[in-house]
């Protein structure tokens, strides 16, 4: 059986090469195929990611901290106390990458000339830039200085509504924790740009001046969090739970279903597009192993005539689909890797701006193969390549050695 | 002499379309070790179906079959493989070379299968390559060599395992006179210098003149079966 191996590698790898255009062919689809799947999970995975940063990075975070019942009626009413020592040693530990605390509660804001409802959130600049992208996203102006900055922040486009800018000053109006009315005034500091609707809705001021309008005391409305890196959320919300049984703590797949979604049917379209492909290359290489198969009945019926087991024919032609499928998934590999060295790192959707924000990602795709996903897309072609060729190796086993010698 | 080959009541019976066929009809055959025998006889007359029962190509639907006193007639498809490896040398009416091998690599193909080891196979290789006039050809694959040539590495294949048995189905069918004599004249120098038992199913007057035992066959029965003293002996 060993001794036999390197003959049946020779015979099998000379008679690939014995049909060059229909191997090319071959070869051709099942690149083609791998190629496709390869190229296809990348971007659609670019595009999840790019959804989840997008709805994570703007202030979800993976796990969130509420008083129990503040996400069906997010009002000032459903407050909690800071952190204690227990949920602060959770929070400090080794799952949670960076945590930030708010105020968050439902406003209106007027300038000189419109009224608006909003958002008003207030912010430790320093944690939540941990947490947040919108710090970092200052189109005029300045961000928050700090967590006592009696400033605000507002979207461009509420700017734009409400026909102020930044220097001007605006008034806040919200539910104070007393029952009553709170208002207050602020000096617009800076704008921030992101999509459309987070520039309406959003507007932030430094912690301590809207826990003083709102008289909370010490109280929170938010935590919002980041878990540290390899750590999965459901996880890292499970333990804080345990730290802080008396509160409500969501993972970012309760939070944002439809970031969670995007991704669960990313990786489904991934699966189906794999099964079509995978069915395609099938054929290709079924009828391309048969085709070889029968043109060779007799050389198969005299191998076995001099003393060749059945199994061992098997063996020959699984070897030249191995060869011809793994030709294949290397050089579809090649090709996805070419692609996306060309395209580089990044994509810039900008062009597509307006349509990017409507379905929920940014304007610029970052592109990875994920390495293990990979070697299993390309293991399972392969594997599953082989397996179609054992309908032909089989034929090819059953060649009567009589019939090859009447042929003679 | 003991007999290498032994057939008992041998039948076989096959199906083309909706008839029967009895291609082989109750044959007792007994060849002895070393001889140089030729099946004869016209088309349909069951010579090459009586050879692949012989050389375990083939089952028998009655009958036994000994080769090397040992029943083949139950032995199972991988079973009958070992023995036509170990024991029988197979020359066909055509080529029958592995394409994609060089006529040495078709040479030590069987040889392989033995699991020889790389040295020993390509030094009998070329030894037997030599013996039947194909020195200096070795690394040739079978489409660069004539019909002639491809012929000899036919039954330098055949040989090169040093069989007990060579079964040859109308080796010269395809070759001009000239190849077809030199074939001839090379297989009878070999069954005297290697002391296989050679059986040639072949109904060329030439081959036939060369055998030391002449089996005839009409309508799958054995009709005739001369012994002829010394070979060649035309």
């Amino acid at each position: 059986m060993i001794e036999t191996l390197p003959l049946l590698w020779t015979l099998a790898w000379r008679n690939l090469w014995r049909n060059p255009r229909r191997t090319g062919i071959t070869l051709a689809v099942v690149a083609t195929g791998i190629w496709s799947i390869l190229i296809f999970n990348v971007m659609i995975q670019a595009v999840a990611d790019s959804g989840k940063e997008e709805s994570l990075r703007l202030l979800t975070g993976e796990v969130q901290i509420h008083a129990p019942g503040f996400l069906d009626d997010p009002n000032i009413d459903h407050r909690f106390t800071a952190p204690d020592r227990s949920l602060l040693a959770a929070l400090n530990g080794p799952g949670v990458a960076a945590w930030a605390p708010r105020v968050r509660t439902p406003a209106v804001i007027e300038s000189e000339y419109r009224t608006r409802a909003i958002t008003l959130l207030g912010v430790s600049p320093g944690p939540e830039r941990g947490v947040s992208d919108l710090p970092g996203q200052i189109l005029r102006g300045r961000y928050l200085g700090g967590p006592g900055d009696p400033a605000i922040v507002i979207g461009a486009d509420l700017a734009r509504r409400l026909e102020t800018r930044v220097g001007k000053r605006v008034i806040i109006m919200a539910q104070g924790a007393d029952g009553r009315m709170a208002e207050a005034g602020f000096k617009v500091v800076g704008l921030f740009g992101n999509t459309r609707p987070a520039q309406d809705a959003f507007v932030f001021t430094g912690l301590a001046p809207a826990r003083t309008m709102l008289g909370m005391g010490a109280s929170l409305s938010e935590i919002s969090l980041d878990v540290a890196h390899g750590a999965d959320p459901a996880r890292v919300a499970g333990a804080l739970r345990a730290a802080a049984p008396g509160l409500d703590i969501q993972p970012w797949m309760t939070l944002s279903p439809l970031a969670f979604e995007l991704e669960s049917v990313s990786k489904t379209y991934v699966g189906v597009w794999l099964a079509i492909m995978f069915v395609l290359m099938a054929i290709g290489i079924v009828n391309t192993q048969l085709m070889a198969v029968f043109e060779r009945t007799r050389e198969f019926g005299l191998s076995r005539a001099l003393g060749l087991r059945s199994g061992m024919i098997v063996l020959q032609v699984s070897l030249e689909s191995a060869m011809l499928v793994g030709l294949g998934v290397v050089a579809g590999l090649v090709l996805a890797l070419a692609v996306l060295g060309f395209v580089g790192p990044d994509v810039d959707l900008g062009a597509f701006a307006g349509g990017a924000a409507m379905a929920g990602i940014g304007e610029v795709l970052h592109p990875r193969l994920d390495a293990a996903l990979t070697v299993a897309c390309c293991l399972i072609v392969w594997v599953l390549g082989i397996l179609a060729a054992l309908w032909p190796a089989a034929a090819a086993a059953r060649a009567s050695p009589a019939a090859a010698m009447r042929a003679a | 002499m003991s007999a290498i080959i032994r057939c008992r009541g041998v039948e076989m019976t096959y199906r083309q379309g909706i008839n029967l066929v009895r291609a082989v009809r109750g044959v007792d055959l007994d060849i002895e070790s070393g001889d140089f025998a030729t099946l004869s006889g016209p088309s349909g007359s069951g010579k090459t179906t009586l050879l692949s029962l012989i050389g375990g190509l083939d089952r028998p639907t009655a009958g036994e079959i000994q080769v090397d006193g040992e029943d083949i007639t139950g032995l199972s498809a991988d079973a009958l493989a070992d023995l036509r490896r170990s024991k029988i040398g197979f020359v066909f009416q055509t080529y029958s070379l592995a394409p994609v091998l060089s006529a040495e690599e078709n040479v030590e193909f069987t040889l392989r299968l033995l699991g020889r080891p790389r040295a020993e196979r390509r030094e009998r290789a070329r030894e037997v390559l030599a013996e039947v006039g194909l020195a200096g050809l070795e690394d040739r694959r079978p489409g660069q060599l004539s019909g002639g040539q491809q012929q000899r590495v036919a039954v330098a294949r055949a040989l090169a395992p040093r069989p007990a048995i060579v079964l040859a189905d109308e080796p010269t069918a395809n070759l001009d006179s000239t190849n077809a004599e030199e074939l001839i004249a090379l297989m009878a120098r070999l069954n005297q210098t290697s002391g296989a038992t050679f059986l040639i199913a072949t109904h060329d007057a030439r081959v036939i003149a060369h055998a030391r035992r002449r089996i005839e066959m009409t309508d799958g029965r054995i009709s005739a079966d001369v012994r002829v003293e010394g070979p060649g002996a035309t």
